[in-house]
């Protein structure tokens, strides 16, 4: 500034008071709109200011001009990501100024692969361009410290490093020394967001003989629909692949709120011929940029669906060939026991497999019975690709009749006719009533999607979420089945709700579990169990949940003793996620499962819910100060962390942490002489005295030391992984590649169903569809009957459409209520930073329809009460004339402590799950369904529930009662 | 207008060598903010700015940022540009707040308050975010980003008395001098898309400068970069470049195609920034039948964004069409990203 004298006076600080003295100092009518040249003339010759003729284009006093251009400045950039569960995966630049942390722009140095698809850059979102924020932020937990209050109430202590490794290693040794090694749990989540630190403590659990929780189950991600189907977890193509296709429905995948970095591929597909449709039960954000939009009833997609898959078959628009030969539409099934037929009951049919009685039969053009090939009666386990699925034979798809057996002869019908009297219940009238959505505009989506050549549906967490998702995605997977959708370019069904896998699979796994046995648990069943749940659900439910665990189908820890006893979990580690904020059932999780843990630990850059929640909280690096690795299967690169600066405070990153806990265990457990104890389930010892030296040593070549920094695991990682690491090849992808530019990854994989081809975007299913290995299901096929015996009690041999469960009843509870992945957070990282919450209200919000809340005398921003019989949350209510009546929509992930009460969003949910989810199929040896972490467990569903919501009264809002 | 005849030179502001220009494409643009914070970490995180959105989002329709801009006045009477329209200015209140939180004590402290603005939280700059207009299922909304205009009769530089504002020569960027502003707010007032903001703690006035540090290449580095918004944008919504570089896809879209029309034309300011205008999917019937009818009201459109909005939606309409049978279209591979570095043609001419 060069001048101050001379009107200091007339721009005081505030703007009201500025603008009042301003008027009246130079006058009303010269600040509405004279050119001011008297004026101007006056100001000059007060100011000694020169005359400056015309501004447009001859300025001459622009030297000022260097004050901005002295702020595009900085002293050095790194390239890093962010560590969140978001499926984004998108390199940064990040800048540094002065030693600290300025900005972060995306790297968008992704090298593109196939010129013909928009470009992949720049990837990133708001969130990610002020990760900074946190780097720095008052929420940032900088000292080891222990609490002083009660869990939740803030009060801490700051500790030294040492102080608090003791006093966790002495706790840990003392629980292992009992043998109750699997009462210490360690719950992290999602590999592919930074592997390294995923496996930091993992490795440590491992080495200690604790368990390791699952989460793309427990989060409801994994759509059971395609293990029960499929046999795979989840598979999808990178996002680049919608591009590819001429007909894409999002159906309840709010892509253009929840996947930003990849929303340019839907949003873009619109100039290249590709029509777009939205299945939403609101008008959504991404169903503004659809060419069409339906609005189903929520909870009625299964419905919607089957009505469209009647329409494709009645009108002939399905693919004969590919349900011939790629699914079970051909298989025989008896009628008198709803099982398949087994090739081994026909009589006179002769069978070469290893087990006849699990092979399947079809009848062929002839009307001859014809054992169908590559079921599991032949396979050598899950996976077999010495087999092929591919026909010498026509079967025929409608199949009524009997076959001679031992027993005489036994009706049976393909399962295509048992199909098509499923489907025969989803009448134009059934569907309109039951969803809302027109007769005609189904048909006619139907008929489209039917007609397209490549036909691809996005699926999301929207139809995810509900007590019968199965059901709900077999309906869905049924319509590119029918129409022969998979496993080509532009097809398939991609569904992306949370990482259920890494792309450098066995390098991170052999890095995270060294000992090769894994004390693996299903969450929701762990959290179910620990939260005596059992007790309060109905006694069906927990009839089938405990001889579930009684048969072995699904685990529980800590493992039922001899005596018949089962102790409580005792000891738990958090880090890279908020388990304790994000639970279902959050009430009795805090009243029934967190009085059982004596020691929680959570590793954490800023204090959030569990954090809080804890008993030592460890401060870790932030995404800006470590190496590390990041992935998706929204895309097929892999790219680094780098460290921009060093640790703030006193933290350290996550490897860094486990290592000296490690360590802090082996010096208590040496000093005590703790001898090696063996396991009670693995053939192995746990032996405290070297668990450092384990956990530094590299398992693969047996140096010693080897594991000691993150860097070196990261590139461990890469050179154990066939994705980055071809067996018979010259190609690897080393770190240092990484931080030139992201690299678009080699190989996959056999825990990927296509390979990476370059040039490609990468599409699922074509090891299936295109090579003819067998599907890894029982019959080896797509399979839409699922003979197992819960399946027929249930009536859900076939997926068909029921009526969610009532929590809690429509007369008492008339709102049904929804808690959706939302724009500003990423979970619930980025739910407490300022910057976001400026774009916001600036605290929890619920989306309402503006009928509802006439008729309860709500205006837009009025402090409401949402409720149920289970809790209530006090939010401020947000208009929202695109929600259908009858909903109350709050995006998810606010912390506990942005709610008066503490409640949170889950405080309404129950705990709740679906007993089918815990079944092993077949149900004596389970290649098909077996539990297995993030692949085969029951889901934390949560869109069931109801509630009402009421007007919080003056005075009594912020604090209200309980 | 500055629309050109067939042939003709693109008309310019009088003394200015060349002009920069952005469209925006509404049907790329998903609501993230992300340009919102790619600006506000550049250029307004603190000393005053922290209110300021150079770059803001808003949900149309809607009151926007600030409260109700629409209505408050500014711009020229007529096409001559002689005389202004009078203005209006802000309030406080009006933009938001820059709320500040209680972390500190919530986290660290034992508060037993719930984290929240320190202050009551009454308005904000995003305050109407996905809420439109409209009864569902037929309500309907859209996003609007929007910066300086950088028009070609700045309406704000005419307001200061003091000359303080100014438009560059070589590139037609509109900048408050800091130096010689003495923060009157007369360009607040004339401004009709309220984009120059009041520093109370500089006591100058400031808005967006088009990042022409990063446009000249004057980051350590030495490399040309677009805006901060644009070059951040996911979606890669923004076309930046000079709109008479008539190689370029501003000049096609703009003058060639119209198929980009200015926001509120009516204000006569003239903006180089333009908008591909938003389409949707049509409305639906009490039966949930898809109907043959538009969801956004095309008076709606027009009011934003002038009859020449329809031909806009026209040619847009006609040419997704054209792709849609196989055949070829400029105007979608224009708007299609198949090289993000396509988007920004910012070196085009020696002298710039």
């Amino acid at each position: 500034m060069s001048n101050q004298q001379e009107t200091d006076d007339t721009t005081p600080d505030d703007f009201s008071t500025g603008r009042r003295n301003f008027l009246k100092g130079l006058g009303a009518a010269a600040a509405v709109g004279a050119t001011g040249t008297g004026l101007a003339d006056d100001l000059f010759a007060m100011d000694g200011l020169e005359v400056v003729d015309d501004p447009i284009g001859s300025y001459p006093y622009r030297d000022w001009e260097d004050l901005y251009r002295e702020q595009w400045d900085w002293d050095s950039t790194a390239r890093s990501t962010h560590s969140v569960n978001c499926t984004g995966s998108c390199s940064w630049e990040v800048y540094v100024r002065n030693g600290q942390v300025w900005r972060e722009s995306q790297a968008a140095d992704y090298p593109q692969f196939d010129e013909s698809l928009p470009d992949p850059n720049p990837r990133g979102c708001q969130k990610g361009a002020c990760y900074s924020d946190y780097v720095n932020a008052d929420h940032r937990v900088l000292h080891p410290l222990r609490r002083t209050g009660q869990r939740g109430e803030g009060k801490w202590k700051r500790i030294s490093w040492d102080e608090a490794l003791t006093e966790i290693a002495e706790e840990v040794v003392d629980t292992v020394q009992e043998e109750r090694y699997d009462a210490i749990s360690g719950f992290t989540p999602i590999p592919a967001m930074s592997p390294v630190s995923f496996a930091s403590g993992s490795r440590l659990v491992n080495l200690l003989g604790g368990v390791s929780h699952s989460f793309y189950d427990w989060y409801s991600d994994l759509p059971p629909g395609q293990p029960i189907t499929w046999g795979t977890q989840t598979d999808n193509a990178e996002s680049a692949d919608w591009y590819n296709a001429d007909y894409l429905i999002a159906w309840g995948s709010n892509v253009n709120v929840t996947r930003i970095p990849d929303a340019k591929y839907f949003l873009e597909a619109a100039y290249n011929g590709t029509k777009r449709v939205g299945i939403f039960t609101d008008y959504s954000q991404t169903a503004i940029h659809c060419d069409e939009w339906l609005g189903p009833e929520p909870g009625s997609d299964t419905a919607l669906a089957l009505g469209m898959a009647r329409t494709i078959v009645d009108e002939g628009l399905y693919d004969e060939a590919h349900l011939k030969e790629q699914s079970d539409m051909p298989l025989l099934v008896r009628e008198d026991t709803g099982k398949f037929l087994r090739a081994s009951e026909v009589e006179g049919l002769s069978v070469d497999a290893d087990r006849p009685d699990q092979m399947f039969v079809m009848v062929d053009g002839n009307g001859d019975l014809r054992v169908a090939p590559g079921s599991l009666g032949e396979r050598d386990g899950q996976h077999d690709d010495s087999l092929s699925i591919e026909l010498d034979f026509d079967p025929q798809l409608a199949v009524d009749r009997t076959v001679p057996t031992a027993d005489g002869d036994a009706p049976v019908r393909s399962v295509w006719v048992n199909l098509n009297e499923e489907l025969s219940n989803y009448t134009p009238e059934y569907v309109q009533e039951t969803t809302g959505v027109g007769r005609e505009t189904h048909q006619e989506i139907a008929r489209e999607f039917g007609e397209a050549e490549r036909a691809k549906i996005i699926h999301g967490k929207g139809v995810n979420d509900w007590y019968h998702n199965d059901l709900g995605n077999r309906a869905i997977q049924l319509l590119l089945t029918l129409t022969g959708n998979l496993g080509r370019q532009g097809t398939g069904l991609d569904h992306y709700v949370g990482q259920e896998k890494i792309w450098t699979f066995h390098g991170w796994k052999v890095l995270s579990f060294p000992t090769g046995n894994v004390r693996a648990v299903p969450t929701t069943l762990w959290t179910y169990y620990h939260c005596d749940v059992l007790d309060n659900a109905d006694p069906e439910t927990t009839a089938r949940v405990e001889e579930a665990v009684e048969r072995d189908w699904m685990p529980v820890y800590p493992a039922e003793r001899d005596d018949g006893s089962r102790p409580d979990p005792s000891v738990l580690f958090m880090w890279r996620g908020n388990y304790f904020n994000q639970a279902k059932g959050n009430v009795a999780i805090e009243e029934q499962l967190w009085p059982k843990l004596d020691l929680v630990v959570d590793i954490n850059f800023r204090m959030d819910s569990s954090a809080l929640y804890s008993d030592i909280v460890l401060p870790t690096a932030s995404h800006y100060e470590k190496h590390d690795l990041s992935m998706t299967d929204m895309h097929t690169y892999v790219h680094p962390f780098t460290p921009a600066v060093e640790p703030l405070g006193e933290s350290k990153t996550d490897w860094q942490i486990f290592r000296e806990l490690a360590a802090k265990i082996q010096e208590v457990a040496t000093e005590r002489g703790v001898e090696p104890i063996p396991d009670r389930q693995f053939d192995r010892e746990i032996d405290l005295q070297s668990v450092h030296d384990d956990y530094v040593r590299d398992w693969e070549t047996d140096e010693e030391g080897a594991l000691a920094e993150d860097r070196a695991a990261a590139e461990f990682i890469l050179e154990h992984s066939e994705e980055s690491n071809p067996d018979g090849t010259d190609e690897q992808i080393t770190f240092d590649d990484t931080v030139e530019q992201p690299q678009r990854l080699l190989e996959a994989g056999d825990h990927w169903t296509s390979d990476i081809e370059d040039g490609e975007a990468y599409t699922p299913w074509k090891r299936y569809v295109q090579e003819k290995n067998p599907w890894p299901t029982f019959t080896g096929r797509q399979q839409y009957y699922i003979d197992h015996d819960w399946f027929l009690d249930l009536g859900e041999a076939l997926p068909t459409h029921k009526d969610s469960p009532t929590l809690q009843d429509k007369a008492d509870y008339p709102l049904r209520y929804n808690t959706p992945h939302g724009r500003w957070s990423i979970h619930s990282t980025w739910r407490d930073s300022e910057k976001m919450l400026r774009l916001q209200r600036g605290e929890p919000t619920v989306y309402l329809n503006p009928d509802d809340m006439d008729e309860r005398g709500i205006e837009d921003g009025d402090t409401v009460r949402i409720y149920n019989d289970l809790g209530e949350v006090e939010v401020m209510a947000k208009r929202y004339p695109s929600s259908e009546p009858g909903t109350a929509r709050m995006y998810f992930a606010w912390e506990r402590f942005q709610f008066p009460d503490r409640n949170n969003f889950n405080s309404l949910v129950p705990l709740y799950m679906k007993p089918t989810q815990l079944v092993q199929y077949p149900e004596d040896t389970g290649e098909h369904l077996h539990f297995f972490p993030n692949y085969w467990g029951p889901t934390g569903v949560n869109s069931d529930v109801r509630v009402d919501v009421e007007k919080v009264g003056d005075g009594e809002a912020d604090g209200g009662e309980n | 207008m500055s629309q050109t005849e067939e042939g003709d030179a693109v008309d310019l502001a009088e003394g200015i060598d060349h002009q920069v220009a952005m469209v925006m494409d509404l049907n790329k643009c998903i609501g993230c903010q992300t340009c919102t914070i790619a600006c506000k970490t550049n250029w307004t995180d603190g000393g005053g700015r922290e209110y300021m959105y150079w770059n803001n989002v808003e949900t149309k329709p809607g009151s926007g940022y600030p409260r109700d801009w629409e209505e408050m006045g500014g711009g020229w009477e007529s096409d001559e540009h002689a005389e202004r329209s009078p203005g209006d200015l802000p309030s406080e209140e009006d933009y938001g707040r820059p709320w500040e939180f209680n972390h500190q004590q919530v986290m660290f402290e034992g508060s037993d308050e719930p984290l929240r603005p320190m202050e009551n939280a009454e308005w904000g700059p995003n305050w109407e975010e996905d809420e439109g207009a409209g009864e569902y299922p037929n309500s309907y909304y859209f996003y609007l980003p929007r910066i300086c205009n950088h028009c070609t009769h700045p309406s704000c530089v005419e307001a200061c008395p003091r000359s303080a504002l100014y438009k560059r020569e070589e590139d037609g960027i509109v900048l408050v001098d800091q130096d010689r502003c003495r923060g009157y707010r007369y360009c607040v007032e004339g401004c009709p898309y309220k984009k120059v903001y009041y520093n109370a703690m500089k006591k100058t006035s400031e808005k967006c400068i088009f990042c022409y540090p990063r446009i000249e290449g004057e980051g350590p580095d030495g490399e040309v970069k677009p805006p901060s918004c644009a070059a951040d944008c996911p979606p890669q919504l923004r076309m930046v470049g000079y709109l008479d570089d008539e190689e370029g896809p501003i000049h096609k879209l703009v003058n060639e195609y119209g198929a980009a029309v200015r926001l509120h034309p009516e204000y006569r300011t003239e903006p180089n920034v333009y908008y591909i205008p938003p389409f949707a999917p049509p409305q639906h019937s009490d039966a949930g039948e898809s109907l043959d009818a538009e969801r956004i009201p095309r008076n709606y459109l027009e009011e934003l964004f002038g009859p020449e909005v329809n031909e806009a939606l026209n040619t847009i309409e006609r040419e997704r069409n054209r792709v849609e049978r196989g055949e070829e279209s400029e105007l979608m591979e224009m708007l299609t990203t198949t090289d993000t570095a396509d988007q920004y043609r910012l070196e085009v001419f020696d002298d710039g």
